[in-house]
């Protein structure tokens, strides 16, 4: 990197996480990528959908880790939170793996989103990232 | 002075979290870096960008982001300033945050209201060394500082 400097204009940033529990190796990155963007002083709204629903699920996300013996994937949910990510969850992909939004969702999660609050992200989003 | 390894400074101000310490100096700028605590939890870090120098930062926004190979976030700002320098050694050789968080500055800043009032909100002395102490032994905190 030739300047250490940082002069980047603020930008809204819509990361789209699908990946879950079965491959637990790409569940990190979208977190700790958005905490760098928001440090970066980027809006970033991180949509957990299809199969990264169950990261929201209690007791999901405290006993994953991307590798065996790492940090797990609630510390780099809240890493990101701590960094200014707003955490959405897909309110109409949760009967499909069976979760209850009023019983089973950790504290971490800010928003429970619909579609309609995804599409309105990605059509004023400056960049729009998936995993 | 230390608690559970943790170097604490008496000397300098602390954000009441103590993820950063902050100096003032003679020319009414004050300098900002990193504590044991942060640099502990961060792990050997491996990036650090500071905003460009004549920048604004209000309060909340960062004056530098950090990366290492578990933790990304920013060096939190508690006051509206101008940046005037960063770190350019540090910047060049972020390891320097893990060997000795108390001389590897991160920033000097310009506090836009005045030192006295930038400080004010910030912890200094015994309130801040039992504070620091509290959070190291609540979070089971054991500072190490990192060999290259």
């Amino acid at each position: 990197m030739s300047d250490h400097y940082l002069d980047n204009e603020e930008k809204k940033v819509v990361i789209m996480m699908t990946s879950g529990p079965s491959t637990p190796h790409r569940c990190a990155t979208p977190f700790f990528l958005g905490a760098i963007l928001a440090s970066m002083d980027a809006e970033v709204d991180l949509f957990l959908t299809m199969e990264a629903v169950k990261l929201a699920q209690r007791g999901v996300a405290e006993n994953l880790a991307a590798m065996a013996g790492g940090k797990k994937i609630i510390e780099f949910m809240r890493d990101a939170k701590s960094a200014g990510v707003k955490l959405h969850l897909c309110l109409p992909a949760l009967p499909g793996y069976e979760i209850d939004p009023n019983a089973e969702i950790i504290a971490e999660i800010d928003e429970l989103s619909g579609g309609g609050v995804l599409a309105d992200l990605v059509l004023s989003a400056d960049r729009v990232l998936s995993f | 002075m230390e608690c559970n390894g943790c170097e604490f400074r008496p000397e300098l101000y602390y954000d009441d979290e103590f993820q950063i310490w902050v100096r003032r100096e003679e020319d009414g700028s004050l300098t900002v870096g990193m504590t044991d605590i942060s640099q502990t939890i961060a792990g050997k870090i491996l990036n650090l960008r500071v905003r460009k120098p004549g920048t604004v930062r209000p309060a909340g926004k960062p004056v530098a982001t950090i990366e290492s190979g578990k933790w990304a976030g920013p060096i939190p700002n508690f006051f509206e300033c101008t940046i005037i320098e960063g770190n350019r050694t540090v910047m060049e050789d972020p390891s320097l945050l893990n060997i000795e968080p108390y001389e590897a500055w991160v920033a000097r800043v310009m506090p836009t209201e005045g030192a006295e009032v930038a400080l004010s909100k910030l912890l200094i002395g015994d309130e801040a060394q039992r504070g620091y102490c509290e959070r190291a032994r609540r979070e089971d905190i054991h500072c190490e500082r990192n060999v290259r």
